[in-house]
């Protein structure tokens, strides 16, 4: 069986899954796994039996929000956003290792009493099948609150879910992974909205350079450490470019610039930290 | 500052200052000649830094 109908065969899966549920409540980023889980239960379940939630702090990009609005609207997505307050509890502010656990289980106890009030049976999110390998404290917040992960159950990989959102014509099927803002600052160093604001303006600049693909800004206090992909990382060595670089994220409020010269790793501070070697 | 790091650096030809946030070595160019355009020559810094415990390494971009 070719990949594209092992991912026809899981889709259909999925599609029985969600019909076995009856009603949904998608807890909604706007990312390439959970606007596909959304489109699908949309088009399954129809829009009196999905919802499709976003919870909104700090740490989400307002191009991230754009994005998931564009694609609710082209889909006719039930969609509503809510505040989130995971940086006034101190647990997740403190950056630990485990920050995702509590920003987490603040969204899930959001989420889950709005799932009751609106009368929808199961609440899910769109963890794939290849998330489960990662260091993912975040997973374990969805699992002790009941949240289901129907793209992981049915055994969904990322690459499966790109193929499958671009024959649905699913908007940024290609893009890359998009986690929220906190996972640029190293653990221990404080989550703080100024900080989160830094990251966001200098990405956004670095973008606004022609910079695409995978890209991350690291923020080491003074210092920005930028992670580019390998296809980009010789092109911005180049002397003018470097210039350019440096003067974007200087403008974002940083103090000093680096260029990492590995590139882009997906949980690079993870490996900094030492939670994982790779 | 690691000076070991800073020593073998030289010796690979690439004249830099070396600061230390605990596994990021950041390499702070002296001249024009650390521009490290070339992978081969970023694995060697790579593989260097490697060996004296860094897991990330990054070149400061200066004005």
């Amino acid at each position: 069986m070719s990949e594209t109908e092992t991912a026809a065969h899981k889709e259909r899966a999925l599609e029985e899954w969600l019909n076995q549920q009856g009603s949904v409540l998608v807890g909604y980023s706007g990312g390439v796994d959970s606007a596909y889980l959304a489109c699908v239960a949309r088009e399954v379940l129809g829009s009196d039996n999905m919802l499709a939630v976003v919870g909104r702090s700090a740490a989400y990009p307002q191009q991230q929000w754009d994005h998931a609005l564009a694609v609710a609207a082209r889909f006719d997505l039930p969609l509503v956003d809510v505040p989130t307050d995971e940086l006034d509890n101190p647990l997740y502010a403190a950056n630990p290792n485990n920050r995702c656990f509590h920003c987490k289980t603040v969204l899930w106890r959001t989420l889950m009493p709005l799932a009751v009030n609106r009368g929808l049976a199961v609440v899910v999110d769109g963890t794939n099948a290849d998330d489960i390998a990662d260091y993912r404290p975040g997973h374990r917040a969805a699992t002790e609150h009941g949240v289901r992960s129907p793209l992981v159950e049915i055994g969904l990989t990322k690459s499966e879910i790109r193929t499958l959102s671009r024959q649905r014509g699913i908007p940024g099927w290609a893009n890359p992974s998009s986690p929220c803002l906190a996972s640029r600052l190293p653990y221990g160093f404080a989550v703080t909205i100024e900080r989160l604001a830094q990251v966001e303006r200098a990405e956004a600049a670095l973008r606004a350079l022609g910079i695409s693909g995978d890209m991350r800004v690291r923020h080491h206090g003074d210092l920005a450490r930028v992670e580019l992909g390998h296809d980009e990382l010789a092109r911005w060595l180049a002397p003018a470019a470097r210039r350019a670089l440096r003067r974007a994220v200087v403008s974002s409020g940083f103090q000093r610039v680096a260029l990492d010269l590995r590139g882009f790793r997906s949980g690079s501070l993870n490996v900094l930290s030492g939670v994982t070697t790779t | 500052m690691n000076e070991a790091l800073e020593r073998a650096l030289v010796d690979a030809g690439i004249a830099a200052r070396v600061e230390v946030r605990e596994r990021l070595a950041i390499l702070i160019p002296r001249g024009n000649d650390a521009n490290l355009k070339s992978e081969a020559q970023r694995r060697v810094v790579l593989a260097l830094a490697a060996e004296r415990g860094f897991t990330h390494v990054a070149l400061e971009l200066l004005d």
